[in-house]
Parts: structure tokens; sequence; C-alpha cells
């Protein structure tokens, strides 16, 4: 085996030897949630000192009012990202438009402490300028973390989205049962082929039906007909019937 | 091209999970990708900055504009280390010129502004397509109209600019003090040439080289993990591998059962007298004899269990995984001295010594004296276990021992013979009621009435004084509320059956 293949699945093992895949995300998408949030806080300390200069000083002073005003910039600067990290979707809303979340290493939410340090340490990562340091530590880490975050453990993922079907079509197969015991692989292998088979081509289609042919033992349309009955199979092994009624005086089953 | 041999593990992802991809594959070789990126760029650059020695304001910006012909050597070691025959450095070498020349002159020209660069690249290079053809290839493989591209060249280039503007000052304070322009003078004149000293122009020109070595092999793998991707998922690479391998082990197993079948029935005459008339089975036969021979010469290789353990315990699985920490203990050392500069405050201690046990003294006696004042609490809760205290007064009549004559029956005789009824009848109700709170312990309170009391009695059993006592309490309450006379007969009823007496004696 000459290298490890390259994926963007991290797998991590926690401490009672479970090993748990994280769908980590990489620095390009993470430097365009970044943009995002930046544009917002800019957007909010920009209309925040709008209301505060025309509802305050005229109440509290201007110098009183633009003490106040550098405090809220401290909060946003400093504890936006923590206040948004450390809530329900652990995640920025600019992340959230990517469908990013922050995650502890072990796949869970980020605590408090953790979310305060790799937000705190965004300074180091800042230096010496635009976040140099932490674009290059986000290239060259296998999960693609910077420095903060290698401190705090964490990491930023992709959010697990619900399984879409991208195209629906009406299959003219008859259901069967494989004709052979298939690994998880395999099986996995017919399912995708099954759900991803309406954007290929025919020929393509074809093509791969007859790699299969140990399975089938059929050739051409045949062959694609069998495999794509035993994916109906794998699907939904039963084949759902309308249920009899039951017979009169049979002992009802208890629920 | 060979999908089998694939290291990288395909599967359809979003498009920026691709990209991601194609960084970790570019961090995987990135030690090659920069040496041969050394051999090929560096001349290039060393004649660029040459040739603009006068006017190095322009380097930075002939650098970027070259581009595309950088991008070519990392993406053809990419694509071949992809399918896992890596190049050597002398093979990639040979290809240099032909790799810079192909297309060369559309991809620096027309199509140096394309916003999807690094995704039509693989396309052009590796598919070997220019023109109109290159990109009606390009427009199917894009499913998404090329959003993903142009994103990835749009992040690209501004991680590319902020590295830069970060590099230059991170190192800004490194430069000698002529080479740092007079900022307060360069708004006013925008003659950039005589106004910045050279030092710095020649010092930026240097710092985006050094960023786009470092950034552009991420965005050349980037974009052909792009490329790939939009392949998976149109042409389904990944259900292609997964099939090729079960064919493989379908078939493998298939042939495993030829073979033992063969060898059980090897010996059998029908077979061999097959074997003679199709000279077809003979062939495939022999053939199979030579797969079971290696097989077998296969596995008595194979069969030394210290390496087969060593070859398992290779496998990723078996991998320790350890987590080494240093934990930093600042070393502290009591500080005598200083403690001697400070006053003596050795009273503090024996003041306050006192002080405790002055109030641990203090509060025993408090806790002592409110538990003495407070027993009662205590003692309340103990009484309800006790027997319940017979009752000395009942509706008003004193029930005592000592308040009855010695002889009740006698005594209430006497009163009958006087006239006196209710004297009689309370001499005796008292009495039995007397005897049934003291000697029979019938549980009855100092509040309840003639109906409790009856109840009473009649359950603490006793069947012959519960028959008394309720004809006694009946002409008792005749007498005493509804003042109705009671016969002679009755009266003497009453005395006569008089049932509480000691057993033995007279009461």
């Amino acid at each position: 085996m000459a290298a490890a293949r390259a994926d963007t699945l991290q797998s991590v093992e926690l401490a009672d030897g479970v090993e748990i895949q994280l769908r980590v995300a990489g620095v390009a998408v993470r430097s365009m949630a970044y943009m995002i949030d930046l544009l917002i806080r800019i957007a909010i300390d920009i209309g925040m000192s709008i209301l505060m200069f025309w509802l305050l000083s005229g109440v509290l002073g201007p110098q009183v009012t633009m003490g106040l005003f550098l405090l809220f910039i401290f909060i946003m600067e400093w504890f936006y990202n923590v206040i948004f990290e450390v809530g329900a979707k652990g995640a920025t809303p600019g992340q959230r438009i990517f469908k990013l979340r922050v995650m502890s290493l072990t796949g869970g939410p980020v605590t408090l402490a953790q979310a305060v340090m790799r937000n705190f340490l965004r300074v180091v990562d800042f230096m010496p300028f635009f976040y140099l340091t932490g674009i290059v530590c986000m290239l060259f880490t296998k999960r693609f973390q910077r420095l903060g975050d290698l401190v705090a453990n964490t990491v930023v993922t992709y959010v697990e989205l619900p399984h879409v079907v991208t195209a629906q079509t009406q299959i003219q197969a008859e259901r069967r049962a494989p004709s052979q015991v298939l690994t998880r692989e395999e099986q996995a292998a017919l399912l995708q082929f099954i759900e991803r088979a309406p954007l290929w081509a025919d020929e393509r289609r074809l093509e791969l039906a007859s790699l299969a042919h140990p399975l089938t033992n059929a050739p051409g349309t045949e062959g694609l007909r069998r495999l794509c009955g035993m994916a109906l199979w794998l699907q939904d092994p039963e084949e759902r019937r309308p249920m009899p009624p039951p017979l009169k005086g049979a002992a009802t089953p208890r629920s | 091209m060979r999908l089998e041999n694939i290291t990288v593990t395909l599967r359809p992802r979003q498009p920026w999970e691709a990209v991601d991809l194609g960084c970790a594959m570019v961090r995987r070789d990135y030690g090659r990708i920069i040496l041969l990126w050394v051999c090929t760029v560096l001349p290039l650059w060393v004649l660029v900055c040459v040739l603009l020695r006068s006017a190095p304001v322009w380097i930075p910006l002939v650098v970027w504009w070259l581009k595309p012909l950088y991008d070519r050597v990392p993406l053809f070691f990419l694509s071949r280390a992809a399918f896992g025959e890596r190049p050597g450095f002398a093979e990639t070498l040979k290809q240099w010129p032909r790799l810079w020349l192909k297309n060369c002159l559309p991809a620096l020209f027309w199509r140096r502004l394309s916003f999807i660069r690094s995704f039509a690249l693989p396309a052009q290079m590796l598919e070997g397509l220019s023109g109109g053809a290159a990109n009606r290839r390009i427009k199917t493989l894009a499913m998404d109209g090329g959003g993903s591209g142009l994103s990835l060249s749009y992040v690209f280039s501004k991680i590319e600019l902020a590295a830069w503007i970060g590099l230059m000052a991170g190192t800004y304070d490194l430069l000698p003090e002529a080479s740092q322009p007079d900022w307060s003078g360069l708004s006013s004149a925008l003659d950039v040439e005589n106004s910045v000293p050279r030092g710095f122009l020649w010092w930026g020109a240097a710092c985006y080289m050094f960023i786009v070595t470092l950034i552009e092999p991420f965005y050349v793998g980037a974009g052909f993990a792009l490329y790939l991707n939009c392949r998976t998922r149109i042409e389904g690479w990944d259900v292609e591998m997964a099939f090729r391998r079960m064919a493989a082990r379908l078939t493998s197993g298939a042939a495993a059962m030829v073979i033992a079948l063969l060898a059980f029935v090897g010996a059998g005459t029908s077979v061999q007298a097959q074997m003679d008339i199709n000279p077809d089975l003979r062939r495939s036969l022999s053939e199979l004899e030579g797969n079971i021979q290696k097989a077998q010469k296969d596995s008595a290789v194979k069969s030394d269990p210290a390496k087969a353990v060593e070859e398992v315990l290779k496998d990723p699985e078996f991998e320790i995984h350890k987590i080494k920490s240093k934990l930093w203990v600042p070393e502290f050392k009591s500080n005598k001295k200083s403690s001697h500069d400070m006053p003596s405050l050795g009273f503090l201690d024996l003041i306050g010594k006192g002080l405790f046990w002055v109030l641990v003294v203090g509060l025993t006696g408090w806790l002592v004296v409110y538990l003495v004042r407070n027993r009662h609490l205590f003692a309340s809760r103990s009484v309800s276990k006790a027997p319940v205290r017979a009752p000395k007064v009942l509706m008003g009549m004193n029930i005592t021992r000592e308040s009855l004559p010695d002889d009740i029956v006698a005594a209430a005789r006497a009163a009958w013979a006087a006239g006196d009824v209710k004297e009689a009848l309370s001499l005796l109700y008292r009495g039995s009621l007397s005897w049934l709170v003291n000697r029979r312990r019938v549980p009855i309170s100092d509040s309840d009435t003639e109906e409790d009391c009856l109840m009473q009695v009649i359950q603490a059993g006793e069947r012959p004084e519960a028959d008394y006592f309720r004809q006694l309490t009946g002409a008792w309450v005749q007498v005493a509320y509804a003042v109705l006379p009671v016969s002679d007969a009755e009266m003497g009823a009453l005395c006569d059956q008089w049932p509480f007496i000691e057993k033995g004696g007279a009461a």
C-alpha cells in the first residue's frame, strides 16, 4: 500500500475505542463563512453607532456615548463567535449559510471553555496580518484546524444534511433477492447505483451493469434490469402487500 | 488510467467538500510538488526579474499573468498520483516542455481571465481538448453552471491577497529604513515609480512569489478535485469501483469453487475421459492446476504464523493512538527572607486561636441551653408512643377510683331506696366507666361522649360487659337527659348483674 487514500472524512478514535468520522471543512469554505460574518459584524457596528449617537448622545453627552460604543464594539469583536458557537446551532450566521458548525473533536458540541479558547486565539491566528498564520495552519493540518482549533480541540464540520433523492423515475424491474451474499460496501454500491442511475446516460448505465455481470449473470439490458431489481430488493426486501383482514375468531395479538 | 488504483476516496461530494479534498491531496504530496515547482517555475521567475530589473513594480503583475503555466506541472503530478502512479522527478521534467507548450497561447491570452481556470484546466490538459470541444465538455461537467469553479477562484484569489498583505505586514519591520516608503508623501504623489523605494518594490515582488508558491498548488489541486467530483457524479466512478471490486471477489470465489470441485472429482475417470475428448477443457484444467500450485506456494509462504501475525498487526486498525502531553508544574520556593522583613505578627495567631476557642465554647453552651429549654419538643413526641393515659374526668363526671364508694352497688341501692334515681344511676355509670378505663384499659379519651364510650367498649370486646354497659348507658341517658323514670325492676337488674367485680372477691 503506497499511501493512505486522501479523504475529507477524518476518523477520530474516542476513548472507549469507538471510531467516529467527521466531515471536516477546509480553509476555502471557512474563509467564505468568515467573510459573511465580518460583513454582518460591520453592518451591526455601523447600525449601532448611528443608533447610539442619534438617541444617546443628547442624553449622555458625546464622550460617554463614545465610550459605550467602544464597549459595544469590544463585545462584538470578542464574543460574537463565542455566543453563536455555544448556542444551539453551534455556528455563526456565516457558518450556517455554508452549512457548517463547530464541533469538539469528540463529535459533541463545543463547551463554553472551548469556544472562548478558540476564538480568543484568533489574535494569534490573525498574526502577522489577515490570518496568515491561520491560513497556513489550516492548509497543512490533517483536520484543517487553525491554531485556536488545535488548542481547544475543535474542528469545523459540515452539517449532515437530510438525505435528498435528486431524481425519481419509475423503474421497470422485478424485485429480486441478490444471487449472492453481498458485503455492506457492495450493498451500498447497489443502492447508490439505483439512486443515481437517473442522472447517467443510458450507455453508462449499461456499462456499469455489465461490470456487475458475475452478480447478474445476464448481459446487456437484461443484466441492468436484474441489477435494478436487486437494488430495489435491498431498498425494501419485503414487498408491501395490503394486509389480509384478520380471521374471524382468531385471537388478536396483543399490541 | 486505472480506476482500481485510485488513491483518493471518491464519493459524490458537495463542491466545497471537493475543494477540501483537493487541499488534502496537495498536502499529501506537498514536498514533491514544491520541488517540481522550484525546478520549473523558478527559472521563469528569474528570467522575468532579469528582464524587468529596471521596473520591478511590474513583476507581480507579470508573475500573476503567467500563472496558467505554473499550474500544469503540479496538475500532471497530481493526476498521476491520484491514480496510483506517482511519476518520478526525471519523468515529470521530461514532460515539462510538452505540458507548457500545449494550449499555451489561449491560456495566456484570451482564456487568462476565465473565472473557472483551475476547474477547466483538467479538461483541457488531461482530456486533450481545445477550443469549442473543450468549452462544450466543461459545460457538461459543470452541472451547476461553473458556480463552484467560480467561487473557488474567488476564494483562492482572496486568500492569496490576504496572505500577501499579511506577509508584507509581518516582514515590513525587517526592511532597511531606506527601503521603507514615506507613507505621508505617498498620498500626495501618485508617481509610484519614483516615490517608492526600489527595495520596497523588489521585496513586495518577492513576497508575492513566495505566497504564489505557497497557495497556487492548493488552487490547482482544488480545481482538479472539483473536476474529479463532477466526473464522479456524472459517471458514477465510485459505483464503478465498487462493482469492479465486487466482480473480482465473486469471480475469485467462483474459481475457488471450481478448483475444489475438480480436485474432488479429479481422480474420477469420467472427467479424464471427457478431457481426452475436449481439448478446451484440458487446457482450462491445466491452467487451473497451475493456479492451484501457485496458490499452494503462496500459502506456504504465508503459513509462517509469526509473519502472518506481523502482517495483520500492520493494519491501520491495530495502530495504537497515544496522546502525550507535558504538564508544567512551576517550582514554588518558600521565600523566607521576605517574611523576616515583615514585623512579627505572631500575636495575631494567638488572638485568632483564643477567639476560636471562645466561639466553640460559646456555641456549645448555647446549644445545650437551647436543647434543655425546648426539651418538650422532644418529650411530646415520645408521649405519643406511650399508652393512652386514662382520663380522670369524663363528661363532667369524676371517675377516679378514689371519688367512688368502695361498694358501688350497695351505695346505688341505698340512693335508689332514698329515691334519688339520678344519684343511683350516676354511681353505677361512673363506677363502670372507672372500671373500664382503669382496669380494662379501654381507650376512652376525656372528650368522648356517652355514645363514643359505648362504641369503644363494644369494640374492646368482653361481650357480657359490653351488653351490660349498653343497658346502663341507655338507662343513664334516659334519666340524666330525658328525665324519664326508670322502673324498679330495671334498676334491680342493673344492680344484680353488676359485672365489674374483681374475680374472687367483692370490689
